[in-house]
């Protein structure tokens, strides 16, 4: 940060002299210029001094005027020759402009190159900025899970426990341990999604297959906290993804949702999908806690928890949602989320582009 | 200490360490209470009361800081122990101007978090009995009022006065020896317990607020002096 500053007061200091330093140069072109035409007034003037003696003396206006063709000469008179008068006057002008092109073109070059270092400065500052409030922010999503298993450590060397509470803490701790792995993971993800590292690739997924996959993987946990799963997929949808990212963000939206139902003692989670226009529509439904309608926006930013934990053994990272957006967007699709408003459910709809059906 | 008298609230969003903090403090044999939204404890205690509150700062519905200062403003004066992730000094000091009386930064190690409750509690102990003891609960000094029981007062001017436990704890332990000096680590020690703050310039701030409250001249103050390099002294003549 000092740097920077040093840096900026520098540029600002080399940007002033060299405007000095500019406009004297200006100045001077211009006091030059205005004393070569003056020595030029001057040295007409001695002629047209010298052409009147002539004349005074007898000489043939004509003669005179052969001798200075650079005054007019007429019967009795002698004065600088319009022509010259003009040309005097423009080239003094066009010196003028001359230097005030040059002189401006200087400046604008040098400010246009400082511009240029000071907006790639800025992105990177902006780079580093970003990345030490991730650092915080994972730092202090650590922290919660590290004081849960200290306190659960400290708990069993503190006091003599029955085996079934002792059981209950190591269970927790293995809870928190997961939690961190998970967290890990997720983070690792989300900065990769975030400075767009990750390589996805664009192949036709046959949705169906996706999503029951990942929602094999939930029953048993889902029967446990009362929750029925429904989905309803057609066989031939399909749609054009990464098919790790399509399974990465069912994944994320089904834990979502089923984090979302299990503090209300349980209910109902449906993933029903359809073909809209060129796009294929995968609707996430629960009836959890659901949310406000100004929070959708929050709901998809890296480390927001709205309901972290609130009477739920599952625990979100903040990172799900932030990684389920960055990975539509990155393949080519989109997510939107809706709720009724608190303890109405929610619902989360994932668009991707539609592709050929299968025969 | 019959802890079993105690209740203690203990307000965090995160299910496990809740657990594990409501199961040891129920060892130590506290009653207490469990809530995991902001909001949801600042409504409780329309109906109910604690001897402690034990307040996470990244809480959902209202965050810790704001839980504090809206209680205090409601005239709540239940100690706050405010237990949070947010460890920097910036943050610690935001906590205790909040109104909290502790503050411990997670991960924390457990004999020190039950030791913070109980000297806390002990602190609470202190102040009750001490106030119980000297009969009169209200401070008369200069014109000014303080009641030590309803942490409401009266200035000079007649302006209603509502304190915060820690300045009717700092006004406590200074009007407890009138005239004499009182240090600052003294009254840290007294008011607080031990390190809780970076440094002892935050007595000095509480000090300013107690003269902007009960000073004609806040400047120039005749009842809470400092004595440089040392400490202060309360004086509850009136002024001259």
């Amino acid at each position: 940060m000092k740097r920077t500053r040093v840096f900026q007061i520098t540029v600002l200091l080399l940007v002033i002299v060299a405007a000095v330093q500019d406009g004297y140069w200006l100045y001077d072109q211009h006091q030059r210029g205005a004393e070569r035409t003056a020595a030029l007034s001057r040295l007409y003037a001695q002629q047209a001094e010298a052409a009147r003696a002539l004349l005074a003396a007898g000489a043939p206006p004509a003669q005179v005027q052969k001798l200075f063709p650079d005054l007019a000469v007429q019967s009795g008179s002698v004065s600088v020759g319009r022509e010259t008068q003009a040309m005097l006057l423009s080239e003094q002008q066009q010196r003028l402009r001359q230097y005030l092109w040059e002189g401006g073109f200087f400046l604008f070059a040098l400010c246009a190159c400082i511009g240029a270092i000071f907006a790639a400065l800025r992105a990177e500052t902006r780079v580093l900025n970003e990345q030490e409030q991730f650092l915080a922010l994972v730092s202090h999503q650590f922290k919660t899970p590290l004081a849960s298993l200290q306190l659960s450590l400290e708990t069993m060397s503190l006091r003599q426990l029955p085996p079934e509470q002792s059981r209950t803490l190591i269970e927790r701790m293995l809870a928190d341990l997961t939690r961190m792995e998970t967290m890990v993971g997720q983070i690792l993800d989300s900065s990769r999604l975030s400075h767009g590292r990750m390589e996805l690739r664009r192949e036709t997924v046959p949705l169906q297959q996706a999503v029951s996959r990942v929602v094999n993987q939930y029953l048993e946990r889902a029967h446990g906290d009362h929750i029925d799963i429904e989905s309803q997929v057609p066989e031939q949808l399909q749609v054009l993804s990464d098919p790790l990212a399509v399974d990465a963000v069912v994944r994320n939206v089904l834990e979502n949702a089923l984090a979302a139902v299990a503090p209300v003692g349980g209910g109902k989670v449906s993933l029903v999908a359809r073909a809209v226009g060129a796009e294929v529509e995968l609707a996430v439904r629960d009836s959890g806690i659901g949310f406000k309608a100004d929070d959708e926006e929050q709901l998809f930013r890296k480390f927001s928890r709205l309901n972290a934990g609130a009477g739920s053994r599952y625990y979100g990272t903040g990172l799900g949602l932030f990684i389920v957006r960055r990975l539509m967007q990155l393949t080519g699709g989109r997510v939107s989320a809706s709720s009724a408003g608190l303890g109405r459910g929610a619902e989360f709809l994932l668009h991707w582009p539609r592709a050929g059906e299968q025969a | 200490m019959n802890a079993v008298a105690y209740r203690v609230l203990v307000v965090e969003d995160d299910p496990h360490l809740a657990a594990g903090v409501v199961e040891n403090l129920r060892a130590e044999g506290y009653q207490v209470d469990t809530l995991s939204d902001g909001r949801k404890a600042v409504e409780w205690f329309d109906r109910h009361s604690c001897d402690l509150i034990v307040l996470d700062v990244m809480l959902p519905g209202m965050d810790g800081f704001a839980v504090c200062s809206t209680l205090r403003s409601r005239g709540t004066t239940t100690p706050v122990l405010f237990l949070t992730a947010l460890g920097e000094t910036a943050d610690r000091v935001r906590g205790l101007e909040a109104g909290g009386d502790d503050y411990l930064a997670k991960p924390f190690h457990l004999q020190e978090f039950l030791l913070r409750v109980r000297a806390i509690l002990r602190r609470w102990d202190w102040y009750r009995a001490s106030v119980r003891a000297q009969g009169a609960q209200v401070l008369k000094f200069g014109g000014n009022e303080a009641d030590f029981r309803t942490f409401r007062g009266r200035s000079w001017n007649g302006e209603p006065q509502e304190l915060t436990e820690k300045e009717a704890m700092i006004l406590k332990v200074l009007s407890e020896t009138p005239g004499e000096i009182v240090s600052r680590e003294d009254l840290l020690e007294k008011v607080w317990g031990y390190d809780v703050f970076p440094s002892t310039r935050t007595v000095d701030n509480f000090i300013l607020r107690l003269r902007k409250r009960f000073e004609r001249d806040p400047a120039n103050p005749v009842h809470f002096l400092t004595v440089w390099g040392v400490g202060y002294r309360f004086m509850p003549g009136e002024p001259p």
